[in-house]
């Protein structure tokens, strides 16, 4: 079976450090490719820009996307992934910092599949990571899996 | 002569004696016969006698010419007489017509007197009439007066009406003035309001963020670089790490503080004794050991927004929890009183008290009054109660001594 790839979309070097840390600590060895904004996240996932040449059909198995980043926001990128026909049920998991409903309902209404507030305190962001992990990279069956 | 004139005054005689003219023919031939001798004599006097039977025929004519005469006179006199009669009796008729004259002339003057005496009445009527008419016309005048009152009072009441409404328009103005006002404050309040969420968006993002930094890589130091530092050092990281965390739970009262100031309200009944009820049944399971001793007035019903009065009620419950810790019998109350005919509730416990000096600081965030070892806590509690009362259009205040417990009031 091919190693899934995780997508990180996270502009914060420090959470970027520290989701991978808590990813490792889980014992998932997924490949994580981090991408710093929404622009770049579209571009990896279609093969274009800074990501040319890449083959959209190798898909993540999902894509950890944070809500506040410089210029298009997590909402958006979220919106363009569920309006792409490529891209529409791939699995998203919003990692953020707000704990804003609003934030969670707009989510949960553009179709992310989960919603993780990172907490202050790591261990309790590492615990929130592995049950991610294990939901997502080992549980969940994805369509195209079987491909 | 003489005898001619005595025979002739015989025969006068004789002749005046109307029927006796025959009679004194015979005695004439008797006479005659007598004279038959002297027939001289006798013609003589035959030719005297028919002379005077001449005379006489003569003198008969007259007579029957004065008799017809005296018969025409009579007949004119006859004619005369019945002119006169006509006369008469055209004098009588004129006298009777004069006599219907006069009749229907005192008829007249009857009805003219009549007429009169009608005219009277009339003209007394007319009297009347024309007195009336004066009556109202004096009436009128007064009316005239009365309405030129009515008038002059409804011109000085649109004087002032005008003035009123002067003086309307510029209450008006002003009023419009405060309105923009007030409208424009709102405006500041809803760009305040707008700017409040903004900012707690951004602290909800931004200041946690460097905060999860500093916990996760303390973290990462105790984790990974433990053996390397002596207790000291583990220690320092260990209360960088409480710190953290209570700086992230800082965060969290902020924002459930500014949640309770935007969140939207629902006004229901809800039974304010059974909230509480169940706050302190749920804080003896957090901690058993405690035995606090509950007293709450019974079917206590407000009409409030049921998470934010549980969110206050728990703030309350909670303190009144902490600050009897350290009492021998500790017992909280709920009950409710009334003030200025308006109910208040009230929680109150026989806990640490305070000093009623620092009343007013009491329900400013991040206020505490007692240090941190011997009652931890955010400074947020009270804070958070009088937002929600206040959001309801309550009053809250809170009553105090030292060392003998605590009462905080609140109205809806």
């Amino acid at each position: 079976m091919k190693r899934q790839h995780i997508l990180l979309v996270e502009d914060n070097p420090d959470d970027v450090k520290l989701t991978l840390r808590a990813l490792d600590k889980a014992r998932i060895s997924n490949k994580v490719v981090v991408v710093v904004d929404g622009a770049e996240a579209l571009e990896y996932l279609n093969g274009t820009g800074k990501h040319a040449g890449r083959d959209p059909r190798d898909l993540p198995q999902v894509i950890l996307l944070d809500l506040k980043l410089p210029g298009m926001n997590g909402i958006e990128v979220l919106q363009r992934i569920r309006s792409n026909d490529q891209t529409k049920l791939l699995p998203v998991v919003i990692l953020t910092t707000s704990s804003e409903e609003r934030d969670m309902i707009e989510a949960y209404s553009l179709g992310a599949n989960s919603y993780i507030r990172k907490p202050v305190d790591f261990q309790q962001f590492a615990e929130a990571v592995q049950h991610l992990g294990l939901y997502w990279l080992v549980l969940n069956a994805v369509p195209w899996q079987d491909g | 002569m003489t005898t001619k004139a005595t025979k002739t005054s015989e025969a006068t005689m004789v002749l005046q004696q109307k029927d006796g003219v025959e009679d004194y023919t015979r005695v004439v031939l008797n006479i005659l016969e007598d004279f038959a001798s002297d027939k001289d004599r006798l013609e003589d006097m035959r030719r005297a006698v028919v002379n005077i039977l001449e005379d006489f025929t003569a003198e008969k004519g007259r007579l029957q010419e004065t008799q017809r005469a005296a018969l025409n006179i009579m007949e004119d006199f006859a004619g005369e007489k019945i002119r006169l009669e006509d006369t008469q009796r055209a004098a009588l008729n004129i006298l009777e017509d004069s006599a219907e004259e006069k009749t229907r002339l005192e008829e007249t003057q009857r009805a003219v007197l009549n007429v009169l005496e009608d005219s009277a009445e009339e003209k007394a009527r007319l009297e009347h009439a024309q007195r009336a008419v004066l009556n109202i016309l004096e009436d009128s005048a007064e009316e005239k007066t009365r309405l030129e009152h009515t008038q002059r009072a409804m011109l000085n009441l649109l004087d002032d009406f005008a003035l009123e409404r002067e003086r309307a328009e510029a209450v008006n103005l002003r009023l419009q003035e405060t309105v923009d006002s007030l409208r424009r404050a709102n405006e500041a309040a809803d760009a305040a309001n707008r700017e409040l969420e903004a900012f707690a968006y951004s602290v909800s993002h931004d200041l946690r963020a460097p905060l999860r930094s500093v916990a996760g890589f303390s973290q990462v130091l105790l984790e990974d670089y433990f053996d390397r530092l002596d207790e000291e050092g583990r220690d320092s990281l260990r209360r960088i790490i409480a710190g953290t965390q209570k700086m992230g739970q800082l965060i969290d009262d902020l924002l459930n503080l500014s949640r309770l100031t935007r969140a939207e309200m629902k006004l229901q009944p809800h039974n304010l004794s059974a909230m509480v009820k169940k706050i302190g049944e749920a804080k003896k399971k957090a901690q058993p050991e405690r035995k606090v001793n509950f007293s709450i007035q019974e079917g206590l019903f407000a009409a409030c927004d049921e998470h934010l009065m549980e969110v206050a009620l728990e703030n309350l419950v909670d303190n009144a929890w902490k600050f009897t810790g350290k009492v021998e019998s500790p017992r909280i109350e709920f009950g409710s009183m009334e003030k200025d005919g308006v109910i208040a509730y009230f929680v109150r416990d026989n806990g640490a008290g305070f000093d009623m000096a620092y009343a007013g600081k009491l329900f400013q965030p991040f206020q505490r009054l007692h240090g941190m070892t011997e009652f931890p806590g955010t400074g947020i509690g009270l804070a958070t109660v009088k937002r929600v009362i206040e959001r309801h259009g309550g009053k809250v205040w809170i009553q105090g001594e030292k060392g003998k417990g605590t009462t905080v009031y609140f109205t809806l």
